[in-house]
């Protein structure tokens, strides 16, 4: 296996252009340094880390952008992600252990393109945007179009994600970002759903609404039906139950070692029924009628 | 009974090889490394019902670094098995599950050794795969062991197969009581395999000795079986086999490779060490020992029990079909365990249970932790409850109803001398406020009780060497994982010889110089080294006595030692050092070498006579149940116990306290899944879960006293019956949360909410 | 590709060659015969393995050797003071909370990160700082025992 530790980005692109399928980039390392033991070792080896400039949170104006060497870890203690992206902030809590959070990037987990990839509901849900970067030039990607199946994402096998920009709600939504998991954050998660509701002025309907669900499809996914059906509509409990039906059906989940597709489906309908009320709760201090 | 007064016998001091843990230093197998040695690794079956046609490994033996390659037509054709003989180390003709050994490499490296595996060529013929327990018996099902006769209790011409043991107990005529009965019951329970997931991963080393001698390192439990199993497998003579242990890193019975025919790595590795002319070690991944080491067996129990209208039980029958695996293993035993404890520990006048080990293409039934107990608890205390609904009579009284006393009998047990059971259930609903507790929604309160049969098992010897400086030495065939050799067995010899428990050494086991021992298994580590090493001591001690007795100018009746002086009863002026004594012995006897051995053949008829003491247990919970995702948390959990004397307090609820986790994952979280070809689909970490420290409630420990047992100062072990009521103490919250009765474990939260649903309260 | 891995361990210049798939684990254990790393799942999943990097504890058997190159590293065998144990190592004795002592090196290690950041660790600190670290021994009551105590201790309060 051969092994690189450029130093700059254009000595990555130029890398990952000569290798294409056979190489692999490396980041923290936790999900790629199993790869390299338990399936196979790549041709070329990609360690980014040295790369200068990737590791930084920044605020920009009405949004922030994230590094992809920033780790969970540093993601989890930034009062700035806490206070303005609490949705992001929360799945980056429940994130596996100390130990990995200390390690794991936002980066790896975002092109590991995992579709129970913990931060991935979330920011989809926050619409984040993706900037790429290739030995021919680079192109911003919505998330709504990053994950194209389970592990192949718009990076592909020549590019580098090299920031994320993640826009700040607009005032008055509150989110939450639930994991359906055994014993909690050290699972996978069996599903993962993320909610983010505006409500309208009047605070008794939904100006905005978006719902993300993780763990149950080929990639993460907006249940943008559901989210069609509520968006405008006075939020009332019979309106949550529907919704929480009907986002349950909008996924396709397989039955795994971790669960069936029945109760995946079960669990989507539980969590988006809870996300919304508790989302609700939060950004207008009512109980959904 | 008086309560002596001991000098550190039920106190916590700090465990001996405590420092060298807390610091790191090698102690452990994992931490071996031999000069110039090689890497070995295994080639497992990639089926899990399969004839064998072919194995090439010539291409694995041109691969460079490659110093030997072997499969079974390098080893004798000689089977091994605990009472079946029906597996040998390497598979021959036939595998019958996934993760059984076909063929071995040593290299010099672990990542040559797996290009060598990857390039032996095995050529397989499919065979029918079968995994259900209960359907692997019927005439269509596959046959696994060919040549394998049916148990003799069972008629040849039965229509049945698969079948490699049947247990029954028979008292009373049950049929009749049944059918007289005024409320029946009737239930099936399932449980499902569990591995015990020791952290430190099994290891094997070996090397030939210039002197034709085979050295065997092995991270067992029972390094004694290991040497004979070794020798016999491999066609050396027994004197000719040493085997060498180090601290386990965990072992829970999982590691008791030799009793239960398990795993057998050492043969392997020493196999290869022959072939190779090298040093050669395995390590095995955590992911391949969940697919091939032995495991917890998964059981299916029929359970049908008739009271009176007033609670008192009158009768009970029931079928086990427990679930060895690919061969026999420990599966008999443990199966056998299981079909006497189905018919409970209360009174039980008429019982007929019919228990069946059966084969299935699966991984290894070993002695793990309880064997047997667990699964059968379940499905008896889960049952308890269903009765006392069923009666309208609160669970707890209902048990109460149904304790017996001193001199009564119980399934499996002829004769108690005393009774703690009712103790410990009262105490149980004490702590856990039954009856008082005020309950939120969802949330619901549990009791389920235990006992655990003392394996009748062999006895064993210890040997106490008394060094120059008054420093003691201690020889025993336990191996130390975290059980008796490194906390009671230094207490009772440093207070059978007056010496701080610091300066008391138990020394790894070595077949060359250790007392033969079956291994630190079956809860009998107390019982029998403590008992042998106690009477060592005494013996140490009579010897000590005898020689300073002169030089005091006493009898040595009226000798004490005290803090390393032994000196006259009554007149401390007249001492002599320990270390005097000790030293001065060279010119005498040579050394001061105490010897003791606990007698099985005696130990078992006093029982005879006066009846035994049995280790009851009751264990409770208050639990709350998420009604949307079927997530159970637990609230409060109390363990209470009778292990009469604790030798070591705090060692002695820690083995509660593990015991108990143990099994609380069981019941949550874990459970070795399939697909239906056999293949194991959760075997790293990653999926097969294991309790983590936010989902483990505080486990509130009480020990009840009173209740002396046969071990040294009144001890019963402490080490697998906790194991034994959590899961249906758990169950049984959950049905008293939401009315549902569970019956398949695990109650992870798909389950639960799929039960929930089935009965409209989801 | 052999590596030349130049870095710090417990306040020493060390050096060794690595593979670049070698993880930091197997570099310690196998190539530099610190064997007080303990090696369980391999997968990041147990803690087993952790050790503390540039401050922060992380699962060794998940990070490459290669990123110890420069780095401070603070494994179990640093932590004793020659013949005085850590707080963290004397508590864990003193509760019982070592029976086997397989998971103890990880544990002490995420522990002494956990009180090097506070010495008034809630249960959650607590749940935060050791969830990735298994024990199948204790059941944790004893681990729990220790973490307070060590805490208590070393803020002078026992």
């Amino acid at each position: 296996m051969d092994y690189f530790e450029p130093k700059t980005l254009s000595e990555a692109l130029a890398l990952l252009e000569t290798y294409g399928a056979a190489a692999k980039v490396i980041a923290g390392g936790t999900d790629v340094m199993v790869d390299i033991k338990y399936k196979e070792e790549p041709g070329c080896l990609v360690n980014i880390k040295k790369i200068p400039g990737l590791d930084a949170i920044r605020e920009n104006g009405g949004s922030l952008r994230v590094g992809p060497l920033v780790t969970i870890r540093d993601i989890e203690t930034s009062s700035i992600v806490r206070e303005r992206l609490p949705v992001f902030w929360e799945s980056c809590h429940q994130f596996a252990s100390l130990q990995i959070r200390n390690t794991a990037t936002v980066g790896g987990n975002i092109c590991r393109a995992s579709p129970s990839g913990e931060t991935l509901a979330p920011l989809l849900v926050l619409e984040a945007k993706a900037k790429l970067a290739f030995a021919t030039g680079e192109k911003t990607v919505p998330f709504t179009s990053f994950f194209q199946g389970p592990g192949k994402s718009s990076a592909g096998v020549n590019g580098l994600l090299t920031e994320i920009d993640v826009p700040y709600p607009a005032a008055g939504s509150k989110g939450v970002y639930l994991k359906h998991a055994v014993r909690g954050a050290m699972d996978i998660a069996m599903v993962g759903v993320a909610v983010l509701v505006t409500p309208d002025a009047a605070k008794s309907g939904l100006q905005g609404v978006r719902i993300g669900l993780g763990a149950v499809a080929p990639t993460p996914i907006r249940a943008t039906k559901t989210e069609a059906m509520l968006r405008g509509k006075p939020l009332t409990a019979a309106l949550v139950k529907e919704a929480a039906q009907m986002a349950a059906s909008e996924s396709s989940p397989i039955s795994d070692q971790r669960s069936s597709a029945e109760n995946r489906r079960w669990i989507v309908e539980a969590l988006t029924r809870r996300g919304l009320q508790q989302s609700w709760r939060a950004a207008t201090g009512k109980e959904v009628a | 009974m008086a309560k002596a007064e001991f000098k550190v016998i039920g106190s916590s001091p700090a465990r001996m090889g405590g420092v060298e843990r807390v610091v790191g230093k090698g102690v452990y197998g994992i931490d071996l490394m031999l000069k110039d040695q090689l890497h070995g690794a295994i080639l497992r079956s990639q089926h899990a019902h399969a004839k064998i046609v072919s194995i090439d490994t010539s291409e694995a033996k041109k691969v460079p670094g490659v110093h030997a390659v072997v499969t079974a037509a390098d080893a004798p054709n000689v089977r091994y098995g605990r009472s079946y003989f029906d597996r040998h180390i390497l598979a021959r003709d036939k595998v019958r599950f996934m993760g059984d050994p076909v063929a071995a490499v040593a290299a010099e490296s672990p990542a040559i050794a797996k290009q060598a595996l990857k390039k032996i060529n095995v050529v397989y013929e499919p065979l029918p795969v079968a995994i259900d327990p209960e359907e692997v018996t019927k005439p269509e099902a596959p046959t696994l062991h060919e040549d394998m006769p049916l148990p003799k209790s069972i008629p040849a011409d039965t229509k049945v197969k698969n079948i490699c043991g049947h247990a029954v107990v028979h008292l009373g005529d049950a049929e009749k009581a049944m059918a007289e009965a005024d409320v029946v019951v009737e239930e099936v329970y399932e449980t499902k395999m569990i591995h015990p997931q020791y952290l430190e991963p099994r290891i094997a080393a070996a090397q030939m000795e210039p002197n034709g001698r085979l050295t065997v390192w092995a991270n067992a439990q029972a390094p004694f079986p290991v040497r004979q199993e070794t020798a016999k497998t491999l066609g050396l003579p027994l004197n000719n086999v040493r085997v060498i242990s180090a601290g386990l890193g965990g072992g829970f019975g999982g590691k008791g490779s030799g009793i239960t025919s398990g795993a057998a790595i050492e043969p392997i590795c020493g196999l290869l060490a022959i072939k190779a002319k090298r040093p050669v070690m395995i390590v095995l991944d955590k992911a391949e020992e969940t697919i091939s080491t032995t495991i917890r067996a998964g059981a299916k129990m029929y359970i049908k029990t008739g009271v009176k209208k007033d609670g008192t039980i009158v009768a009970r029958t029931g079928k086990v079909f427990y679930d060895a695996g690919g061969y026999s293993g420990f599966g008999v035993q443990a199966g056998g365990r299981c079909t006497n404890m189905l018919g409970g520990w209360y009174l039980m006048p008429n019982c007929h249970i019919d228990g069946y080990t059966v084969y299935t293409n699966k991984q290894v039934c070993g002695p793990v932790r309880g064997p047997g107990g667990p699964q059968a608890a379940f499905a008896v205390e889960s049952h308890m409850d269903s009765i006392a609904a069923k009666l309208g009579m609160d669970p707890v009284e209902f048990r109460l109803k149904n304790v017996p006393k001193p001199g009564d009998r119980i399934v499996g047990v002829p004769k108690l001398r005393d009774v703690s059971l009712g103790e410990t259930i009262k105490i149980a609903a004490d702590k856990i406020g039954w009856g008082k507790v005020k309950l939120e929604k969802n949330q619901g309160i549990g009791l389920a009780t235990g006992s655990w049969i003392e394996s009748a098992g062999p006895g064993g010897g210890a040997i106490v060497k008394v060094n120059e400086d008054g420093s003691v030495t201690v020889h025993i065939g336990k191996i130390d994982m975290g059980t008796i050799p490194g906390f009671g067995i230094p207490m009772i010899v440093a207070e059978e010889l007056g010496v701080p428990v610091e300066d008391v050494t138990v020394v790894n086991v070595d077949t060359d110089a250790s007392p033969w021992d079956a291994g630190t298994v079956g809860s009998r580590g107390i019982l029998v080294s403590g008992t042998a090493s106690r009477l060592a001591a005494i013996d140490a001690r009579n010897q000590i006595f005898k020689m300073a007795a002169s030089q005091l100018e006493a009898s040595p009746d009226d000798l004490e030692i005290v803090n390393k002086q032994i000196r006259v009863k009554g007149t401390p002026a007249k001492a002599v050092a320990l270390a005097t004594i000790a030293t001065n012995a060279h010119n005498v006897i040579g050394e001061v070498i105490g010897r003791g051995y606990f007698d099985n053949v005696a130990a078992g008829a006093e029982e005879k006579q006066h009846g035994s003491s049995q280790p009851f247990t009751a264990h409770a919970c208050i639990v709350e149940v998420n009604p949307d995702t079927g997530n159970v948390k637990i609230l409060k959990y109390v363990a209470v116990h009778d292990i009469g004397q604790p030798i070591h307090k705090a060692a002695a609820e820690g083995q509660i306290e593990g015991a108990a986790a143990m099994s609380i994952g069981q019941a949550l979280c874990e459970q070795v899944v399939f697909d239906k070809d056999g293949r194991t689909m959760n075997p790293s970490f990653v999926d097969y879960l294991m309790p983590t420290i936010n989902m483990m409630p505080r486990i509130e420990t009480t020990l009840v006293s009173g209740y002396p047992g046969a071990g040294p100062y009144g001890a019963k072990g402490a080490g697998e019956i906790a194991c034994v009521p959590p899961m249906a103490c758990i169950a049984n919250a959950i049905y008293n949360a939401t009315g549902v009765r569970i019956k398949t474990l695990p109650l992870s939260p798909e389950n639960v909410l799929r039960a929930l649903k089935e009965a409209g309260k989801a | 590709m052999s590596l030349t891995i130049n870095t710090t361990i417990n306040g020493q210049a060390v050096s060794g060659s690595a593979e670049a798939s070698t993880s930091l684990l197997e570099f310690l254990r196998d190539t530099l015969e610190y064997k007080g790393t303990k090696l369980c799942c391999n997968t990041g999943e147990c803690g087993a393995c952790t050790i503390i990097y540039n401050g922060k504890p992380i699962n060794s058997c998940v990070t490459m050797a290669a990123d110890a190159n420069g780095a401070q590293i603070t494994t179990i065998e640093g932590l004793a003071d020659g013949d005085k144990l850590h707080p963290v190592q004397q508590a864990f004795i003193d509760t019982g909370a070592v029976q086997c002592g397989y998971c103890t090196p990880g544990y002490i290690i995420s522990v002494k990160a956990l009180l090097d950041r506070t010495t008034k660790p809630t249960p959650e600190d607590i749940e935060e700082a050791v969830s990735g670290n298994i024990c199948r021994c204790t059941g944790y009551n004893k681990i729990v025992d220790a973490i307070q105590l060590a805490a208590n201790r070393i803020a002078g309060r026992a």
